[in-house]
């Protein structure tokens, strides 16, 4: 029998009962539309932090900062409240084990390689400002102005304003949510206005609020949501020298190491000689070591979704496998007649494994549609800020061609092995029987 | 020309539980081209077991038994349904697939064995239209009299040119009148088309109407008569 007249039997034995291949359909419909959602979503997830951490993060710098843990140190710690500096964790300048990381270091880093383009300090404190009789939470750090837009020169930009190259110490630059925390319009101040700038300082006791008074030079466009080392929304910036004598301290938080090159080798052969050089001390943070490790993460996170995306399309596999048997019990005269017509064993199998197909490709298709519409109405939910995301960060849902052939595969693929059987069982009938059968 | 059915002391046991039952007990048979034979029969007789084993839906146990010079003992599952096709297979309940149409039914059989489109729709609609159904074509077997229906299933049988035609009670399900139809249908191929016909039935007068006619009793051929026209 020809392929085509096969699968043309197959889709008349489909329409008889519409019901319930339509209810056979739906569950093939479920399991691949959870799977796509979820894969999508997350994809588009990890797609976008990539974006944004390469943005605050270019691929030719290394963060080094004092101590040996690994990642959690180096991220802005914003909204850490006041009292700051204990709360970070581990990321304090004062590490577990004694070791300091100071503002001059950025000499002796620069001194280590060659591939070294430069390198700059950054000290970072917990605070808030005071501006129109509100205290905002804030993340305060000192920087050298023009080193630091010269390394962000995508993120660290004016959208008022100017940024001081040679800043006086009274002048400050603040992310766009210091000014406008809910992004609605509502500014507590703008470029020009002076603030105050709070630092609660806990390193004596009772702890003591430092203030002074800043003119804000310039406000920077809006960042998203992540940036190692980088700039963000809620950061509010004074010049390095400023915040050396208003912390006190000349240790800092972070050097952040502009490599000649982003190639593996110069980051591998960088990191190790700024680790041996401090006596391994200090943790060098890479890009390409923060995006590797954040791919590994979603790549579990990933693996689990789809796990259980597929637990429920084994749930349609069993209903298809149960129809099935219905379906090859109610059919077995039919199957006695069409072997008496001489129809052979393997046609008999290739039929039912054709419905099988039938069912799972209807299936996976409405299953990716609707999966691909779901994504995109749950990303569009996450980025309305209706969980208290806040508006800061969208998703964009990404179907890659993987996942589309992938879901396409598997639901057919899981139709068509739990048809088998019963396909086995209906291609094994014994004419004569079959025919007797009422 | 090969005979195109020859039994050679053939016989058949089956497993009733524990118990074997023999429904065949050494049959032989011949049965030429071109041959209407009637195989008679109460129930019990074997006749049932003597279908099966013509349509090559089963084996015997001993003896031979060639279907159009093949001996089918020799056959797998694959042979025998390649056999199949070349026997025209009428039964008692019809056995149309409910779902399709007079024409679709007859051209499925064509399907089963390869034939291309436009070829089998073509000599499906000269078949129906032999049958007397040419204005039923598009009908279903639930839209069909019965006696349509059984004119379908003719129509299905000799869509493959087959080497005979295998009736088992061709008039068991259907109206006197109707049945004379159809009788009238099944003799008229015999005479003019040259269809070979084998026919099991337990109705004398029907059995009658072929050429010759087998007596079968308790798993054994009896006798052999040949009908007066």
């Amino acid at each position: 029998m020809k392929t085509i007249d096969i699968f043309g039997y197959a889709f008349s034995a489909i329409k008889l009962r519409k019901l319930r291949a339509a209810l056979t359909i739906l569950g093939v419909v479920i399991g691949i539309a959870a799977i796509v959602a979820l894969l999508s979503i997350t994809q588009g997830l990890q797609a976008s932090i990539t974006n944004q951490l390469q943005q605050g993060l270019s691929t030719n710098t290394l963060i080094v900062t004092p101590g040996v843990s690994a990642l959690g140190q180096a991220t802005s710690g914003s909204g850490g409240g006041a009292g700051g500096r204990g709360i970070n964790l581990g990321g304090s300048s004062t590490s577990n084990s004694g070791f300091n990381l100071y503002v001059n270091y950025t000499d002796q880093i620069n001194a280590l390689s060659p591939d070294i383009e430069g390198s700059f300090a950054v000290i970072q404190r917990s605070g808030y400002v005071e501006a129109g009789g509100v205290n905002r939470s804030v993340t305060i750090y000192g920087v050298d102005f023009n080193q630091y837009a010269k390394q962000y020169s995508k993120t660290f930009v004016a959208a008022s304003g100017t940024i001081p190259l040679n800043p006086a110490d009274s002048e400050t630059v603040v992310g766009t949510r210091v000014n406008n925390p809910g992004q609605n319009g509502t500014l507590l101040f703008s470029a020009g206005d002076n603030i105050g700038i709070v630092w609660s300082n806990a390193t004596t006791l009772p702890v003591v609020n430092e203030t002074y008074t800043a003119q804000v030079s310039a406000v920077l466009q809006k960042i998203g949501g992540f940036g190692i080392g980088g700039p963000s929304d809620t950061g509010v910036y004074i010049p390095l020298s400023k915040a050396e004598s208003f912390f006190g301290t000349d240790q800092c938080d972070m050097i952040i190491v502009q490599l000649k090159s982003s190639d593996n080798a110069t980051i591998t052969n960088v990191s190790k000689a700024i680790t041996d050089y401090f006596g391994g001390q200090v943790s060098v943070i890479s890009s390409t070591a923060v995006l590797s490790l954040l791919s590994t993460v979603f790549s579990t996170v990933q693996l689990f979704l789809g796990g259980i995306a597929a637990i429920s399309l084994l749930v349609a596999g069993i209903g298809i496998m149960n129809i099935m048997i219905v379906s090859l019990i109610e059919r077995t005269r039919e199957i006695g007649i069409l072997k008496a017509l001489g129809m052979k064993s393997r046609t008999v199998l290739t039929i039912f494994l054709g419905e099988s197909v039938i069912i799972g490709l209807i299936g996976a298709v409405i299953g990716i549609v609707l999966g691909w519409i779901l994504a995109n109405v749950t990303a569009r939910v996450l980025g309305s800020g209706v969980f208290g995301g806040g508006g800061g960060f969208t998703i964009t849902p990404l179907l890659t061609p993987e996942v589309l052939l992938g879901a396409l595969a598997f639901g057919v693929g899981v139709s068509v092995i739990f048809a088998l059987y019963p396909a086995w069982r209906a291609s094994k009938l014994k004419p004569v029987e079959a025919l007797r059968y009422e | 020309m090969v005979p195109i059915v020859e039994a050679v002391n053939v016989k058949k046991t089956y497993m009733l539980g524990k118990v074997p039952v023999e429904a065949l007990r050494g049959v032989d048979l011949k049965v030429e081209t071109g041959d209407f034979v009637s195989i008679l029969g109460p129930s019990g007789s074997g006749k049932s077991t003597m279908l099966n084993l013509i349509g090559a839906l089963d084996k015997p146990t001993a003896g031979t038994l060639l279907i159009d010079g093949v001996d089918i003992s020799k056959l797998n599952d694959n042979q025998l349904a390649d056999l199949r096709r070349r026997i025209g297979f009428v039964f008692q309940f019809f056995n149309l697939i409910p779902r399709l149409t007079a024409r679709d039914n007859v051209e499925l059989s064509m399907s089963i064995s390869d034939t291309g489109r436009a070829q089998r729709r073509k000599r499906a609609e000269e078949l129906l239209e032999t049958v007397g159904l040419k204005d039923r074509i598009n009908h279903k077997p639930a839209e069909l009299s019965g006696g349509q229906q059984q004119r379908v299933a003719i129509a299905r049988a000799l869509a493959n040119n087959p080497r005979f035609l295998l009736l088992d009670e061709p008039t068991g399900n259907i109206d006197s009148k109707t049945a004379s139809e159809v009788i009238r249908l099944i003799k008229k191929l015999n005479v003019e088309n040259n269809v070979s016909i084998i026919m099991v039935t337990h109705d004398q007068h029907l059995a009658r109407e072929a050429k010759r006619t087998a007596q079968m009793f308790d798993g054994q051929i009896i006798s052999e008569v040949v009908n007066q026209e």
